[in-house]
């Protein structure tokens, strides 16, 4: 019996099964990896309203956007004007690095310094685009405030209290930071005057 | 008492169907190990012990703890307070939750010293190649099973460090976004990523216990070094590990034990080192803590990666200082094994421990200044220790070996 098999048909057959038996494998692997992606619900497409004039001058608020934590900021004149005279100590000034930092509307060289649609609002997604830490705010220039967690020549701006980055007040990341960029921008615009829709 | 009970009926019974007497005899009672092994021996057997005491300890957790995100009428999360409800209302539920955060701590520490034991005695060296690899394949699946099983009691410290790792993830070139949302299976750390790490800490015990087999068959097969790090020939140098060794490791067990028992009914948070304070605060995904880092036992792997001022190169030399223990056996070319006759190799493991430890102790702290630069200092020797090994044989004089023991 053996001596009569052909040996090449057998072997392709084997080889034939075997790799169909690894593609089937090698597709199951699909569904499980999916299941493992964010779900459709986590997907939908959530927007979240957010009334700007509910921020006082000079103050930060936190909300959230898909989970995810967003800066607004009221920035006063005086704040806008800590925006100028540190370009030098910036990464990323423009904000072209990547995709995530820019925004469509940002055509005006003042639009990418003050990197909002109304410069006095300022929206960016509040996670360190080191690690994911939220930064805290210390907007006063110098380290009169906040000693020697800011160096000496301090803009004013964001300090991550994880590894340590810093960012201006355009939330643009100052050289010597871990932190690649500058914190992201998210899609928004304004529905109303004060109304903005964040995604 | 083996002797006694391998000559009953039922004995003879089994071993008929499973070959135990052999098994007995080649693994035990007549199994050979050296007849100088000193102290340092007594960390494997320790670290089983741990692996056991985890398993048994997370299994009872498992009937109370719910793994759920979702916030409860008290403003917390179901999982938060469930682990409150095992310190609070289960019986026992404290000294059970106790032992199994203090026995993460313990289980490191155990490997840590059973690590560096392997490492000053050269029992990484020929022919125990393998059974080190096995070992710091263990290590990394340690590592990760105290990565998934401290974000479970859903506090402040368990959020932010999940957001960190799972930020480290992100950057690896092109599949970076794609491996973090497979962890965290959304845009954020939330309930998707809670649900998959309770699984993954539930499996990644049991693989554990698989390897863990395998490092045990992989050391039975090449057997024990020595404090001499000489290889053993003569019989009268041997003795069997039964009762020998089990009587000294038991010695070693309960005398762990009352350290062990000592931390968790007296001082179980260690100071904040084992469970950390901030981690008592339930989970906010709008504030960051302050200050925060790993557990003790991730810290010096934190610091290498805060040394750097690119992520991508933090992140390359954090999995790079792991990964680079890997290839110790074969960086490592000195025909004597023991740091006893290798005065430079003795300095430089020793300095290398040191490191370890000052490197750990930076990652723990506030990052400041001067800080970063020791830890830059201490990176810069973790990793110029592993490159200076092949280069070491060239001009170390090693002393002389002795014959025997």
């Amino acid at each position: 019996m053996t001596d009569q098999a052909n040996q090449s048909r057998r072997n392709f057959l084997y080889v034939a099964a075997g790799g169909l038996g690894a593609v089937a494998a090698g597709g199951l692997v699909v569904p499980f990896i999916g299941s493992m992606l964010p779900a459709a619900d986590t997907l939908a497409a959530s927007k979240t309203e957010f009334d700007v004039a509910t921020v006082e001058a000079g103050q930060l608020v936190t909300i959230q956007w898909q989970g995810k934590p967003v800066f607004v900021v009221n920035r006063t004149a005086e704040l806008l004007k800590q925006v100028d005279g540190h370009d030098e100590m910036l990464k990323d000034k423009d904000s072209r690095a990547i995709e995530a930092v820019s925004a469509e509307w940002m055509k005006t060289p003042e639009q990418r310094k003050y990197r909002a649609i109304k410069p006095e609002y300022l929206v960016v997604v509040a996670s360190c685009t080191h690690l994911g830490c939220i930064p805290l705010f210390k907007p006063s220039p110098t380290r009169q405030e906040w000693g020697d967690s800011v160096p000496e020549n301090w803009p004013g701006g964001w300090h991550c209290p994880c590894h340590g980055s810093l960012y201006d007040i355009s939330a643009r990341v100052i050289n010597g930071s871990p932190a690649p960029h500058n914190l992201h921008l998210m899609p928004y615009k304004y529905k109303t005057d004060t109304t903005v829709v964040i995604g | 008492m083996i002797e006694q009970m391998m000559k009953t009926k039922l004995f003879a019974w089994i071993d008929r169907r499973t070959g135990a007497e052999a098994i007995i005899k080649s693994q035990l009672t007549e199994y050979p190990a050296p007849k100088n092994l000193n102290y340092m021996w007594n960390f494997g057997s320790l670290a089983l012990l741990m692996l056991v005491l985890q398993i048994v300890t997370g299994i009872f957790l498992v009937m109370y703890y719910k793994p759920s995100a979702e916030a409860t009428f008290g403003g917390f999360t179901v999982a938060f307070d469930s682990v409150e409800r095992i310190m609070r209302d289960i019986n026992f539920g404290w000294l059970i939750r106790y032992m199994h955060a203090v026995g993460a701590s313990m289980f490191f520490f155990v490997v840590y010293l059973h690590m560096g034991r392997g490492m000053y005695y050269g029992s990484f060296k020929e022919p125990r190649e393998l059974l080190w690899i096995i070992g710091v394949v263990i290590l990394l699946i340690m590592q990760g099973a105290a990565f998934f099983g401290y974000l479970l009691p859903w506090g402040q410290m368990s959020f932010w460090g999940a957001t960190v790792i799972t930020n480290l993830f992100g950057a690896i070139p092109v599949l970076g976004d794609f491996i973090t949302q497979l962890l965290v299976g959304g845009f954020a750390i939330g309930d998707p990523t809670l649900n998959r790490f309770f699984s993954l800490h539930y499996l990644f015990p049991l693989l554990l216990v698989a390897i863990v087999g395998g490092h045990v068959h992989a050391l039975h097969v090449v057997h024990s070094n020595n404090p001499e790090g000489i290889d053993l020939h003569k019989p009268e140098e041997m003795i069997p590990f039964h009762p020998y060794y089990t009587i000294k490791d038991a010695f070693g067990v309960a005398f762990f034990l009352t350290i062990y028992a000592y931390i968790v009914f007296f001082n179980p948070q260690f100071a904040g080192y084992f469970i950390e304070v901030d981690n008592y605060v339930p989970a906010n995904n709008l504030s960051t803590p302050a200050h925060i880092a790993p557990v003790w036992y991730l810290t010096p792997w934190y610091t290498i990666l805060r040394s750097f001022e690119s992520k991508l190169i933090g992140v390359l030399a954090m999995g790079g200082s792991l990964a680079i223990l890997f290839v110790l056996p074969f960086l490592c070319k000195s025909a004597v094994r023991s740091a006893r006759f290798r005065p430079v190799y003795k300095i430089m493991v020793i300095m290398f421990f040191v490191d370890v430890i000052i490197l750990g102790y930076c990652g723990h702290s506030a990052p400041t200044p001067v800080l970063k630069i020791v830890g830059q200092i201490s990176t810069a020797y973790y990793f110029l220790f592993f490159v200076a090994l092949p280069f070491l044989p060239k001009f170390e004089k090693t002393k002389p070996v002795p014959e025997g023991i």
